[in-house]
């Protein structure tokens, strides 16, 4: 299977949340409160494409090397990143949209008055180089740099959780359970705990 | 024919301008029973009870689809499907009220005596705190004429609700999201308040149990979680009681929780409100709309301050 099928399968498999909700809300079936829906939903899909950007670096360490080639983990990589910036941006249009009517005094008066909002903002700013800079093309043309840049993905993911951990009201168990997870994936990254792993 | 005293109502509610919203009562009742969202072990006896016209005013009522299935109950979990879900985990046979504390006949209620005052229906504007809100024609009768049975002394400053505390079969009470069992609390005067209702019943039938059965309160010019669910003590106290939601979080919920749209909560505006079933938000209105009625229960407060 070459390259070009993969990325537009897996792109398909990605776009399968946003379908979904683009299908109940043609047919009006987005519960009581339908922009709450798609506000959680398009949030949750975001975080979750984040972290699992985040865990093919550790898949790929522990796998090593039979399936990394097989499973092209470079290109699910990039895939599942730019999923990650396009439920981002489907987040913030229907937080705009909806609640704000698309005015942008009040976007920038929501942003610097509530804490919560600007840190979904901040990481939302930093991810648009991220999926700018997510060809091939650009990878050659930064070389060394181009690792570098992509390494904000790591304060990406912590600012979204804290915009999370933000607003919930009471309880904490699901954006926790992200930190959790977002800690684990960070300490696999780790080379000498990594070490210690495969020789047991 | 259980809804014999539905027919022949006139209707003013389709004079609103959202028809989207406007189903007749009729078929909203109808259309709740088919899809069996009462699905709680209710009585085998219809509810009495007539319609109060000083308390319907001129407004959409809610689909029964969304006013009984989008819930906050998190003694039945925190996610606003779970009371619905997991409304059969709440027990309510045999179930009694205590009422308690400042008075001279302090009383056990069964639900029997509750039956036995006057049941009314009232279409009351409810508002959470979340920024969502509805429209819901509760059954039920003035929390005033509970506490004048009991005789309250002039020590009797505030009101205090204890909700159902039964971690054995309450799915959200394993966990200390609050610190069980759930309380709320009212100033005596907001308390003996003619708006303030007992509500024993939702959309012309007992209320299902995601909805707080067998009887709540009802306060509808305060924030939704100050109308506490599934009572089962009310207690006159002297002193300012501490609801979970103070105890929770301080800073954001406060003992009086006025709606008010010019008092924002710390992490939102509360400015505006989006209708249940609806896309686009509507303003606030101070007091919930109850202004004329309760405004003058707060005269010379602070209403930033005493939030």
């Amino acid at each position: 299977m070459n390259s070009l099928w993969r990325i537009v399968l897996l792109s398909l498999l990605c776009s399968i949340p946003a379908l979904d909700l683009g299908w109940r809300f043609y047919h009006f079936d987005l519960g009581a409160n339908p922009v709450e829906t798609l506000q959680h939903t398009t949030g949750d899909w975001a975080l979750y494409f984040l972290l699992a950007t985040l865990s093919i670096t550790p898949i790929n360490n522990l796998l090593r090397p039979r399936w990394s080639n097989f499973l092209a983990m470079h290109l699910t990589r990039r895939v599942l990143g730019l999923s990650a910036f396009c439920y981002a941006v489907l987040h913030l249009l229907a937080y705009w949209f909806f609640d704000l009517e698309l005015s942008l005094p009040l976007l920038v008066e929501d942003v610097l008055e509530r804490p919560f909002i600007l840190m979904g903002m901040l990481a939302l700013i930093l991810l648009i180089p991220l999926a700018m800079t997510s060809t091939a093309a650009w990878q050659r043309r930064l070389r060394q740099r181009w690792q570098s840049l992509h390494k904000l993905v790591y304060p990406i993911t912590l600012l979204a959780i804290i915009h999370y951990v933000m607003l919930v009201k009471a309880d904490l168990f699901q954006p926790l359970l992200m930190l959790l997870i977002f800690s684990v994936l960070m300490l696999l990254r780790n080379k000498s705990l990594l070490k210690n792993l495969s020789q047991r | 024919m259980p809804f014999k005293h539905l027919t022949n109502t006139k209707l003013s509610e389709n004079q609103v301008t959202d028809e989207s919203l406007y189903i007749n009562r009729r078929q909203l009742i109808k259309s709740a029973l088919t899809v069996g969202l009462f699905a709680s072990s209710s009585p085998v006896w219809a509810l009495q009870f007539t319609r109060n016209n000083q308390y319907s005013a001129n407004l959409a009522l809610t689909d029964p689809e969304h006013a009984l299935k989008y819930n906050n109950f998190y003694e039945l979990g925190t996610d606003k499907s779970d009371p619905y879900r997991y409304a059969d985990r709440l027990k309510t046979d045999g179930w009694t009220v205590e009422v308690t504390g400042e008075c001279l006949k302090p009383q056990t209620f069964n639900m029997d005596d509750l039956y036995q005052f006057t049941q009314e229906e009232r279409i009351y504007r409810f508002r959470c705190v979340e920024g969502w809100s509805m429209v819901v024609p509760w059954i039920g009768f003035p929390l005033a004429k509970l506490l004048k049975q009991v005789e309250p002394t002039s020590k009797a400053k505030y009101v205090e609700f204890v909700s159902i505390y039964d971690p054995k079969n309450l799915p959200g009470q394993e966990y200390r999201v609050l610190d069980w069992p759930y309380r709320e609390g009212l100033r005596m005067d907001e308390a003996m308040h003619p708006l303030t209702l007992m509500a024993t019943g939702i959309y012309g039938k007992e209320l299902p149990n995601q909805n707080g059965a067998p009887i709540r309160l009802v306060v509808p010019w305060k924030y939704g979680f100050k109308s506490s669910k599934s009572i089962v003590q009310i207690r006159l106290v002297e002193k300012q009681p501490t609801s979970s939601w103070m105890a929770a979080t301080p800073s954001e919920y406060g003992f009086y929780s006025n709606v008010n749209p010019n008092v924002a909560h710390p992490r939102w505006s509360q400015a505006k409100e989006r209708p249940l079933g609806s896309f686009f938000r509507k303003p606030t209105l101070i007091f919930n709309g109850y202004a004329d009625q309760v405004a003058q229960l707060y005269t010379g407060m602070d209403l930033k301050k005493y939030f």
